[in-house]
């Protein structure tokens, strides 16, 4: 199944005095358990593309489906919703919430989708095993190292049982070591729940954890490797 | 959960959130606190006036050439029912004299019995028979006192009592007059009833005296005119009412004041919040969300503000009633309840109406510039 279709997606930022084209007639199409690596270098566009499929912007011109549905049209609400059910978000600054323990930041997602506090609770605890920081549950963002953060990060990203997990320089603020220990999570996810991965980066040393490369320049696609 | 997100949100600026609630805290307190003492100040002055709302006063109309209320419309208002008393008193300014004092007052003829119904004695007793009592005023400024004589129109009275200071009334006011039998009244004037001060037997049937008087007295022509007391119970009740809610007015700027503050607390808040909003929406957060949030925050300032105000406003209520009107008997009365209730209420809905605005304006972020923000 086709989870990403971009069809001639443009998305051009205009001020007052200038105009910049962030993206040009792009069409890309990504399938159900793929782990796509869009890499190239800072203003290729790249972000832009990222925060179209996570329905978090509208293009110009041009149409993008999530899971099938048009997002064009989609109101705030419905598109909030998509967000929360099908997209999981991993950000490079991790961006826990600073005043809840890691467990509570795990749980936010389905607190928002209105799921009963024991079985949210019973998610979230499964779900930082997996992520390996059962032991520190109940710590808070700044009681925790970039690494496990970003652990924690990861448990929210899947706390809503995604389709799509979308990952914007995961790796950028970590060390060699914890950078590697989020890439294998994420790549377990992939490989063993068979969730799609869409992952940005200037990093070349990830493009090996991906199925396919898409690079980008001048919000082009320049080309795509593998696949 | 919202709760408890809101709860720690605020713990995280503790400072500025005491603040906030401090400012709220101040304008519930001068509220409910003003509120209380223009009770207790309405509380005191009707006090006064308790014992004679329940009177009508009946007099001759004049302008239908009557001077005078006859004996037999007395005696028709006393059989009336729910009439408690029917007490006729003549009146007329009349020529005193005593050692140090030589004046026309009032001289007002009454039974001995009406008398003491109606005043106390300070000193001596109230005693009309050949003797008379006079008013504490009078007796002051002309040096009299009991046992000492006086003339009233060239006749000579014994002065029985000095009657205690009655304040202010309505109906007699004897603190500059000399009261006297009705018999010795009509050896020295030829003037009649002026006016007959009645009763009512309860509060609530003034109004029916009042139309039995008028059927029964003025069914031909209009002989006598009637007054009610309570009108002036009325008129005070309006006056404190329109006072206090002017002092409320002045105290509540000290809540718009906060208002302001939490508004601007709010708004930093959300100022640096904004990263955090933007996450809270890409991960799933509707916009009612971040609103419900942010009010919620409000709220908790509003309510921890406006309870620990309106239990201060109790002290605050004491102390202007022991500093201006010296008695706190009416701080505990059921009206401060009202003010209780009215100042949290208020301060409540200042915190709140303070929050919707910067609340409002985090929920509009859109998740990707909330998200680009640093």
């Amino acid at each position: 199944m086709r989870v990403v279709e971009l069809v001639d997606v443009s998305k051009i930022y205009k001020t007052e005095f200038y105009e910049v084209k962030a993206l040009e007639n792009v069409n890309l199409e990504i399938e159900e358990g793929d782990f796509a690596v869009i890499m190239g270098p800072s203003g290729s566009g790249k972000s832009t593309l990222l925060n179209l499929i996570g329905c978090l912007d509208k293009p110009t011109s041009g149409k993008v489906l999530i899971n099938g549905i048009e997002t064009i049209n989609l109101s705030d609400k419905e598109l909030t919703e998509l967000r929360r059910d099908t997209i999981g978000f991993i950000f490079q600054t991790y961006n826990l919430i600073p005043t809840l323990s890691a467990l509570e930041n795990v749980e936010l997602p389905m607190i928002f989708k209105g799921i009963s506090k024991y079985e949210r609770e019973r998610r979230a605890k499964k779900l930082l095993g997996i992520v390996g920081l059962e032991r520190e549950m109940d710590r808070k963002p700044n009681e925790l190292s970039g690494g496990q953060q970003q652990r924690v990060a990861i448990a929210r990203a899947l706390a809503n049982d995604p389709k799509i997990l979308l990952c914007d320089e995961p790796t950028g603020n970590l060390d060699t070591k914890s950078g590697e220990q989020v890439m294998d999570i994420i790549k377990e996810q992939n490989e063993e729940r068979g969730v799609t991965v869409i992952l940005v980066t200037h990093d070349p040393t990830l493009a090996k954890y991906g199925n396919f490369i898409i690079r980008l320049r001048d919000g082009k696609i320049e080309g795509i490797e593998g696949g | 959960m919202y709760l408890e997100l809101a709860r720690r949100n605020l713990q995280r600026a503790k400072v500025r959130s005491l603040l906030a609630v401090i400012g709220i805290l101040i304008g519930v307190m001068a509220v409910s606190a003003i509120g209380i003492f223009g009770e207790s100040l309405k509380a005191t002055v009707l006090e006064n006036f308790e014992d004679v709302a329940n009177e009508l006063i009946v007099g001759p109309n004049y302008y239908a050439g009557y001077r005078y209320v006859d004996e037999k419309d007395v005696n028709q208002i006393e059989k009336l029912p729910y009439v408690k008393s029917a007490i006729p008193v003549k009146s007329d300014t009349l020529l005193v004299e005593s050692k140090k004092l030589k004046a026309y007052l009032q001289i007002y003829g009454l039974s001995e019995k009406d008398a003491e119904e109606l005043f106390d004695a300070e000193k001596g007793v109230i005693r009309l028979k050949g003797s008379c009592v006079v008013g504490k005023n009078l007796a002051d400024t002309g040096d009299i006192k009991v046992n000492s004589k006086i003339t009233i129109n060239g006749r000579e009275f014994r002065v029985a009592g000095i009657l205690e200071d009655t304040g202010a009334r309505f109906d007699i006011n004897p603190n500059t007059a000399v009261i006297i039998s009705q018999d010795d009244f009509s050896k020295i004037s030829d003037k009649g009833y002026t006016m007959v001060i009645v009763k009512a037997d309860r509060l609530d049937h003034v109004d029916n005296v009042k139309k039995a008087i008028e059927e029964r007295l003025n069914s031909r022509e209009d002989k006598v005119y009637v007054f009610e007391l309570s009108i002036i119970l009325e008129r005070i009740n309006e006056a404190f009412a329109q006072i206090n809610t002017f002092l409320m007015a002045i105290a509540s700027i000290s809540l718009l004041v906060a208002g302001v503050s939490i508004l601007n607390i709010m708004l930093m808040s959300t100022i640096e919040r904004t990263k955090e909003i933007g996450v809270m929406r890409a991960i799933g957060a509707y916009r009612v969300t971040i609103l419900k949030i942010f009010l919620l925050e409000a709220v908790i300032l509003g309510i921890i503000g406006s309870s620990i105000g309106s239990v201060l406003s109790l002290a605050g209520g004491y102390a202007i009633d022991y500093i201006i009107l010296q008695n706190v008997k009416y701080v505990f009365q059921p009206g401060t309840l009202f003010y209780l209730i009215l100042g949290f209420s208020v301060g409540l809905t200042t915190a709140v109406v303070s929050g919707l605005y910067p609340a409002w304006r985090a929920s509009r972020l859109e998740p990707i510039e909330a998200l680009r923000f640093e």
